[in-house]
Order: structure tokens, then C-alpha cells, then sequence
């Protein structure tokens, strides 16, 4: 699919993310499927701890949380048990690595869970399965079924003396349930609405139990770190404190879209875009980049020689979030997508928390009335202090992912906006 | 033990304990919505969010436990400004319908709105509007007003024991309603409008009767069973419209039964006898008549007669102390007995009729008549001519066969027919006294009205009953 990594370095997923890797068979042949976790239980769990922490795997579904340390957190005794939850929920809009992941070495995902499952002690894990993916979802039952008539999970796995079971969980298609607590209470069977923290999940999560949530090519990436150490994988990484590599999903007006896996820091958005996508649909200018999923500030087109990594791109007000870059074209309106995306957030909200149950919908209202040629001078300040009152005052993140494009957007792109109000249209239909 | 520190007020605090509750203890008032002492923190309005020093972002005071050492502000520009974005977030899909709405003038949101919200609106766009269906005999629903704390469905969950009130749809759709849309069955519903922050949950029977403002409120005790939950009583021009819940953690926390909450009514009952009645030597039935006579009659029916005196156990210490104090002077060898519940004739057969706070005995001081060491009345004794029945307004009469009656207390006109005289006297709400609850809890009624009609304490009546009539 890419051709895209450094000479010297391989690519830990990518050349797998084909049809015929996905049966046992060809993870045992080619990739050396189930030998780490062998090795694993040689370790102690400290010694594994250890491992990702050096590793500086950092956490691939949104909020790039060192993993290693989240896992320190499971306290090493508990009166009830641990679990080990896996968010395949993959909800930001941009977002599809983790499908690919799911889709074509599943046994991977395993693999790292029951690795995971050792280390903090749990011995049962679910993989949380956004409801969309219902073709995943069957693929990793037939999988995780592969697992067990093989040995590696259930009742003492390779005569370790470990058990570890795992079941597939599907969800009914929110985006609220990627955030961790919501996940635990939708897998709970109760309403998907995050929860107060603390008590962080790592004190009580699933059930009131210790549980670590991490996402899928978190979990995928676990084999690889153990096999190699945590000084190989933090090495794969060109920036301090950001290791292995990673996956990226490009969608929008590019040539080549696609998945494409880079070692971390090693690429500009603008070698992304440009020489690994091909460039501009049409060969037309670009107008903006969404960085990493759609809840990142948006980016303009002077902006991209950014590398492409947590930090830097959290210098410049933005985030490298879940990886999804959207591109988007010169002649494509800016409201509408905005209006799109604040239409997402009002869906998308659970609608517990004041703000961000009222706020998003009022973003909303405002930016469709915009479009649709009624809005008014003082819509766009109205609209800025939303953002301010919605921003960092609600219960979870989803406040945050909804004001932080519509306030990126109207700084940014405040002409496409006013001309909207002033013109009554769009100045590009 | 460990201190933080609140708007410059050092605060001691038990570990645990959260900032509000903190806060509330040196004075601070911390305005909220959706949290309530004795339901689970979801701090889902975020109307309590405070800046605690070291912290960048906004802590909502009612999930955040204070720490020694903490320093928090509850005035600073950004808490202010959040209250405020909070309260415009919250009236933007609000009726703003105040004059019309029965939580006027003690709702938490206009209240809040006042000190805390803008006077302008930058709303444009349309209301949000639901529908709203029936709810059942206790509960008036206007979702409209809703703000979503969540307050009814956590008082279902966890206090009434039934899952009732749920959230259906999502986000700015949410709506709160009844699981399927069935009318609600929980005996303690009346709490749900207690607890309602705003006029989205209201009782039927306060509906548009009384703008709260004119109420005049008295704190005392529920006669409705032995637990003797905490009320406010309020009245306005000597008619009572409502009771609710007052708050006392070692007796009923801050909920009440509906049994309890509706009691009241049968003060007001239009067949409620408030005048003083006899059976003449020819009538069939009561008919009213003058204290002098009625006391007249109530003597000779007694006079040289075999009497038993029965108290109901929904009396007061001091009312059951007065008639035993009579009986001994007046009626020397006369037995006193009470009655109230007749499956329930001893503390030790009392009990807790639901796991909640209704209790077995449905008079109030079941326990009190036996600190007096009276004993429970038995339906087979026949050892009299005459009975005497001081009844609060509670107790069940017991059946009295081939004895005349007289009446002195509360009582319907139908449940007294056969009685040869009526003394009114005086309901739970329109005299002082004292019950001693199951707990062993000494408690004080408080009058909330004057008496109704020409009834009377049981004092003065004995106390002419005992001195008055024809001299001998």
C-alpha cells in the first residue's frame, strides 16, 4: 500500500494490511505471531511495565497519554478484578486505522491484549467495537475463535499459568462512547455518558474494577515493543518522547488517500500532502488542513511544513489527535464543512453537561443560518464566546472537540464567513 | 483536622468532603443545579465550578473533595464568567414562563438567573419544545422548563428503589420522561417536585393554587407514621396548600412519603366535625350544638357509669398525659387504653413497612402512649358502658359494641354517626405537643393554623368538662 518509510526503518503494520494476513496462519509464518507473548511471560510484570515505558509509545487513539505510565497506574493488588479494555470504537470523523488493523492482522491485536492483560494483572479483556463495523467485528470473533482453539487465550495460555479471556463487544454507534467512561458505561449496558473523574478507570473502571482502555494500535503495537525493547521502539521515533511509528488516515481532496504509516516525527504535513498523497485533487490549491481527526483546530495552507507529531503540532494550537488528516481544496466552503462538523458535535453529544448539550446545538443553529445566507455581523463574536463558554468548562473532552474547529475556523478563515453574512451565499458557488 | 482555605476563610474539613459542603459550613454559598446532598455527584450542570489555585482549568465544586492546604476562589472573573455562560446556556431553551409557572418565587433557576445571569438574551434561533404526557395523579410534567440535572432520575434510582425516570435521545434532544411513558408508581413522588430545581416537575395538587410567595411556613413533624418525617407546613389565611420536606438526616434525610406529604387534607375535609354535636333525646343523628350543651351531654352519658377512656396513639405526650391526669380524678376506677393501628398494638410489633421511611404503625407516637404506660386496646373488651375516644385525626377507631360513645378530637361525620356526643378538638397542624418517634426521638408539633371552627385543645375541654355544668 506505501512505499513511503525510511530506507533503514521497517514498517511495523503496513506491509501486512492485505486479505491473506488475516487467518493465524499466515501471523504465525510471517509474523512471528504469539512468540512475544511467550516471551512475555518470561518477564515480570514490572519488567514489561518497564519495557513500554521506555518504549514511549505513546496513546494512537486521541490524546497521545504515554502508555507505559498509564499502565503503571493499575494498582498491583485489588479486591475486584482487573480488566483490560480495547477502544475500537475508532469514532473521530477522519479516522480508519484501526479498521485496517482489526481487518488485517487481528491476531496482533490479540496478541498485544493478552501481553496487556499479563502486565496489569487482568484476566478479561474486551474489545469495544464501534456498531459500524460489523465486518471487523465478525473478523476478530473468527479470530479471537482461532485464538482460543489454539491456546492463546482462555485457561493457562502456553502452559503459563496465565488465563485470559477476551470477548468482542459491539456498540450501537455513538461517538460518545470512544471516550473512555462512557465506553466502560455503554459496555456496562448503561446509557453511553462519560463519567465524573476522578475516579480515573485505572482505579474503577469496568464494573468498579482497575481497567486500562487503550486504544487498537496501542494495543497492536505492544508485540512489536516487547519483541524488539522499549529502547527500539522509542529510537523508531525522530522526537524525544515520542516513539515507534505511526499510522496515518489522509481523506479529502488529495489523489491518493489512504492509511500510510510513518515513524513518528519523521514527516512534514506538507510531505504527507504533497509527496507521499500526491498532492491536490485537480491540482488545485489547498485551502486547509484538518490535522488529526475532525475535533483538531483546522490548519491553513501556510501552515503544513509542521511535522507531523504530538508536539509540534500542539505548538502551533492544534493536535495530532487520532492521525486523520482531512485536506481540504480551495474551492470547497469552508462554512459548509464547518457547518458539517458542528452538525456532528450536536449529534454527537451524550447531552449531560450543560455546555456542551446547549452550546453545541447553538454553534450549530448559528453557522447552518450562516450557510443558508441569514447570518448576522454579530454571529461570529457570538459565535467565538460560545466556543470560550464551552471550551474547557464541560464534563469530558466532547466540549473541547466541538468548539475547538468552530473557533479555529472563524479565526482563521473569518472572510469565508463574512462574506456568507454580508453576501447571503457562498462567494465560491 | 485538615484545613483549606475558601475566599480567604480558613475551612476545616472531614476527608472526604466536598467543597460546597466545605464551603456552605464558612459561609460561602456556591450556586448549583443538579447537586444534591443526598443523591450521587454527576456535576453535569457545571454551575459550581470554582478556580482552585495550582489548577488551570475549572474544578466543579460538588465532584472535587477538598484537600488540605487547597485554595479556593469562588469570585475570581473566569468563575463568574462561567456561572454566567452556564446560566445563559440553561435559559436559552427555558419558557422564561415565571408568572404562569407554580416553582415561581422558589426555583433554584430563577433564583440562580438573578444573581448570576444577564439580563439580555442572544438567543435567535427557535426554542426547543417537547410534548409532554401524563405523569399520574401526583406529578405535573413540563419538559419545556427542564434543565437536565438529572436530580429525578438519581431520586428514583437511589432513594425510591425504582428506575422511573430515565433520559431518552441524546444531547441537545435529551429528554427526561418515564421509562415506556407510564405514569409514575413510586409512593414517594411527591419528592420529585420537592427536588426540581426548576418548574419542570410540580405537584397536581398545588397546581396554580397558591403563588409560593404568599405562603407562610411552619416547620414540624408528619403524623402519618411512627418515623415522624420532618415537614414544612405552609398556609396562607389559616388554609394549609402544601407540605413538604424538611430536612433531618437522622430521621427522613430530606424526603417524605405521598401518604404523608397529602395527610393534611382531611384537616380541611368539609366532613370534618369543627362544632360541637349531640344526639338529643329524640334525633336520630348528630346535630351541631353549643359547647355548654354538648359538655352537658357528654357528662350525663358518662355520669355513674362503667367508663373506658381509649387515646388514640396519634396524640400528643402532653394530650395523653392530660386525659390520663382526668381519668384519674374524675373517672377513679376507669381503664385507659390506646388505639391507632390495629395490626400494630406494641413497639415491638411495629416496623418498616418499606425499605424507605414508611413505617409499620400509622399513628405518630405509638411510642409515647407507652412511655405513659398506657396499654394497647383490645376489640373484645366489654368491660364498660361507656367509651371515651380522644382521637387525633390518624387513628383507626376501633369497633365499640354495646357501649355508648363519646368523641373527643378529630373525626368525619360518617365515621361518628353512632356516637351520642362530639367535642372538637384539634388537628396535628393547629396545636404544640410532643411524639416520640420508633427511634426513641422526642419531637415538637408546631401549630401551622389556628384552630378550624370551634374546635378546642384537649386541655380546656377536660379542664370544663371536669370544673363546669350544674352545681352539684
Amino acid at each position: 500500500m506505501s512505499d513511503t518509510m525510511d530506507e533503514t526503518v521497517e514498517t511495523m503494520f503496513i506491509q501486512h494490511f492485505q486479505e491473506e494476513s488475516r487467518p493465524l496462519a499466515y501471523y504465525l509464518k510471517s509474523m512471528d505471531g504469539y512468540k512475544t507473548v511467550k516471551k512475555a511471560f518470561g518477564m515480570s510484570q514490572d519488567d514489561i511495565i518497564g519495557e513500554m515505558k521506555k518504549s514511549w509509545l505513546r496513546g494512537r487513539g486521541g490524546a497521545s497519554f504515554p502508555t507505559g505510565t498509564k499502565w503503571g497506574f493499575i494498582p498491583k493488588q485489588s479486591p475486584k478484578p482487573k480488566y483490560l479494555v480495547c477502544n475500537a470504537d475508532e469514532s473521530e470523523p477522519g479516522t480508519f486505522k484501526d479498521r485496517d488493523i482489526m481487518r488485517y492482522t487481528p491476531h496482533l491485536l490479540i496478541e498485544g491484549m493478552v501481553i496487556g492483560g499479563f502486565a496489569i494483572g487482568a484476566h478479561v479483556g474486551y474489545i469495544y467495537i464501534r456498531g459500524e463495523y460489523a465486518r471487523e467485528a465478525k473478523l476478530l470473533d473468527e479470530a479471537i475463535d482461532e485464538a482460543y482453539e489454539a491456546g492463546y487465550l482462555g485457561k493457562n495460555i502456553l502452559g503459563s499459568g496465565f488465563d485470559f479471556d477476551l470477548t468482542v463487544h459491539r456498540g450501537a454507534g455513538a461517538y460518545i462512547c470512544g471516550e473512555e467512561t462512557a465506553l466502560l458505561n455503554s459496555l456496562e449496558g448503561k446509557r453511553g455518558e462519560p463519567r465524573v473523574k476522578p475516579p480515573f478507570p485505572a482505579q474503577a473502571g469496568a464494573f468498579g474494577g482497575p481497567t486500562i482502555v487503550n486504544n487498537v494500535e496501542t494495543l497492536a503495537s505492544v508485540p512489536f515493543i516487547i519483541k524488539n525493547g522499549g529502547d527500539w521502539y522509542a529510537k523508531l521515533g525522530k522526537l524525544e518522547k515520542s516513539g515507534g511509528t505511526r499510522l496515518f488516515c489522509v481523506s479529502g481532496h488529495v489523489k491518493k488517500p489512504g492509511v500510510y504509516e510513518f515513524a513518528s516525527g519523521s514527516v512534514t504535513l506538507r510531505q504527507i500532502i504533497y509527496e507521499h498523497c500526491h498532492g491536490i485533487l485537480g491540482d488545485k490549491k489547498l485551502k486547509a488542513v484538518i490535522p488529526g481527526g475532525s475535533s483538531a483546530p483546522v490548519l491553513t495552507a501556510d501552515e503544513i511544513d509542521v511535522i507531523a507529531d504530538i508536539e509540534p503540532m500542539s505548538k502551533i494550537g492544534t493536535m495530532l489527535g487520532s492521525a486523520a488528516i482531512v485536506v481540504i481544496s480551495e474551492d470547497y466552503c469552508i462554512v459548509k464543512l464547518l457547518r458539517r462538523i458542528a452538525h456532528f458535535y450536536a449529534h454527537e453529544s451524550c447531552g449531560q453537561c450543560t455546555p456542551c448539550r446547549e452550546g453545541t446545538r447553538w454553534m450549530w443553529d448559528i453557522i447552518e443560518r450562516i450557510e443558508a445566507g441569514h447570518g448576522r455581523d454579530q454571529d461570529l463574536q457570538l459565535l467565538l464566546d460560545i466556543t470560550e463558554n464551552v471550551g474547557m468548562k464541560t464534563l469530558c473532552a466532547l466540549g473541547d472537540a466541538a468548539a475547538g474547529p468552530v473557533a479555529s475556523f472563524v479565526k482563521k478563515f473569518r472572510a469565508d464567513f463574512e462574506a456568507h453574512i454580508r453576501g447571503g451565499k457562498c462567494p465560491n458557488a | 483536622m485538615p484545613k483549606c482555605i475558601i475566599d480567604g476563610r480558613e475551612a476545616e474539613f472531614k476527608p472526604g468532603e466536598n467543597i460546597i459542603e466545605v464551603a456552605k459550613r464558612v459561609g460561602v454559598e456556591i450556586p448549583v443545579f443538579c447537586y444534591h446532598p443526598g443523591l450521587t455527584v454527576v456535576a453535569q450542570c457545571r454551575m459550581c465550578a470554582v478556580e482552585i489555585e495550582k489548577n488551570p482549568k475549572l474544578q466543579t465544586a460538588c465532584s472535587t473533595p477538598a484537600a488540605e492546604g487547597m485554595v479556593v476562589h469562588t469570585t475570581t472573573p473566569k468563575v463568574v464568567q462561567n456561572q454566567k455562560a452556564i446560566m445563559e446556556f440553561l435559559l436559552i431553551n427555558h419558557p422564561l414562563d415565571c408568572p404562569i409557572c407554580d416553582k415561581s418565587g422558589e426555583c433554584d433557576l430563577q433564583d440562580n438567573s438573578y444573581k448570576f445571569g444577564s439580563p439580555y438574551s442572544r438567543y435567535t434561533e427557535e426554542r426547543r419544545t417537547y410534548l409532554d404526557l401524563d405523569m399520574g395523579p401526583v406529578i405535573k410534567k413540563n419538559m419545556n422548563r427542564c434543565i437536565h440535572c438529572t436530580r429525578c432520575i438519581r431520586f428514583g434510582d437511589e432513594i425510591a428503589g425504582i428506575h422511573e425516570m430515565v433520559a431518552v435521545k441524546r444531547g441537545n434532544w435529551t429528554e427526561i420522561t418515564t421509562l415506556n411513558s407510564k405514569e409514575l408508581t413510586t409512593e414517594y413522588a411527591g419528592n420529585y417536585a420537592d427536588i426540581c430545581p426548576t418548574g419542570s416537575l410540580t405537584l397536581k395538587d398545588f397546581r396554580f393554587k397558591k403563588r409560593s410567595w404568599f405562603l407562610k411556613k411552619t416547620a414540624t413533624v408528619c403524623e402519618g407514621c411512627s418515623r415522624g418525617c420532618n415537614i414544612e407546613v405552609q398556609e396562607d389565611g389559616n388554609t394549609i396548600y402544601r407540605c413538604i420536606a424538611r430536612e433531618n438526616l437522622e430521621v427522613n434525610k430530606y424526603w417524605i412519603c405521598d401518604e404523608g406529604r397529602f395527610n393534611y387534607h382531611y384537616v380541611h375535609d368539609s366532613a370534618r366535625v369543627l362544632e360541637p354535636a349531640t344526639k338529643g333525646a329524640t334525633a336520630a343523628s348528630l346535630t351541631s350544638t353549643t359547647w355548654e350543651q354538648g359538655l352537658e351531654v357528654a357528662r350525663n352519658v358518662s355520669a355513674g357509669k362503667k367508663v373506658v377512656f381509649l387515646v388514640g396513639s396519634d396524640l400528643t405526650l402532653e394530650e395523653g398525659q392530660q386525659i390520663l391526669d382526668f381519668a384519674k380524678s374524675k373517672y377513679t376506677s376507669a381503664p385507659v387504653y390506646h388505639f391507632g393501628t390495629p395490626t400494630v398494638k406494641t413497639t415491638q410489633e411495629d416496623g418498616e413497612a418499606d425499605p424507605i421511611l414508611k413505617m409499620k404503625s400509622k399513628t405518630s407516637n405509638l411510642n409515647g402512649m407507652e412511655k405513659l404506660g398506657i396499654k394497647p386496646f383490645d376489640p373484645s373488651f366489654t368491660g364498660a358502658e361507656v367509651a371515651i375516644v380522644f382521637r387525633g385525626g390518624r387513628a383507626k377507631l376501633p369497633e365499640l359494641k354495646s357501649m355508648k360513645r363519646i368523641g373527643v378530637g378529630v373525626f368525619n361525620l360518617p365515621q361518628v354517626e353512632s356516637y351520642e356526643a362530639i367535642l372538637p378538638s384539634l388537628s396535628f397542624v393547629e396545636k404544640s405537643g410532643t411524639i416520640i418517634n420508633f427511634q426513641g426521638k422526642e419531637q415538637k408539633l408546631k401549630p401551622a393554623i389556628r384552630p378550624l371552627g370551634q374546635s378546642k385543645a384537649i386541655a380546656e375541654i377536660l379542664m370544663v368538662w371536669a370544673n363546669g355544668g350544674k352545681k352539684a
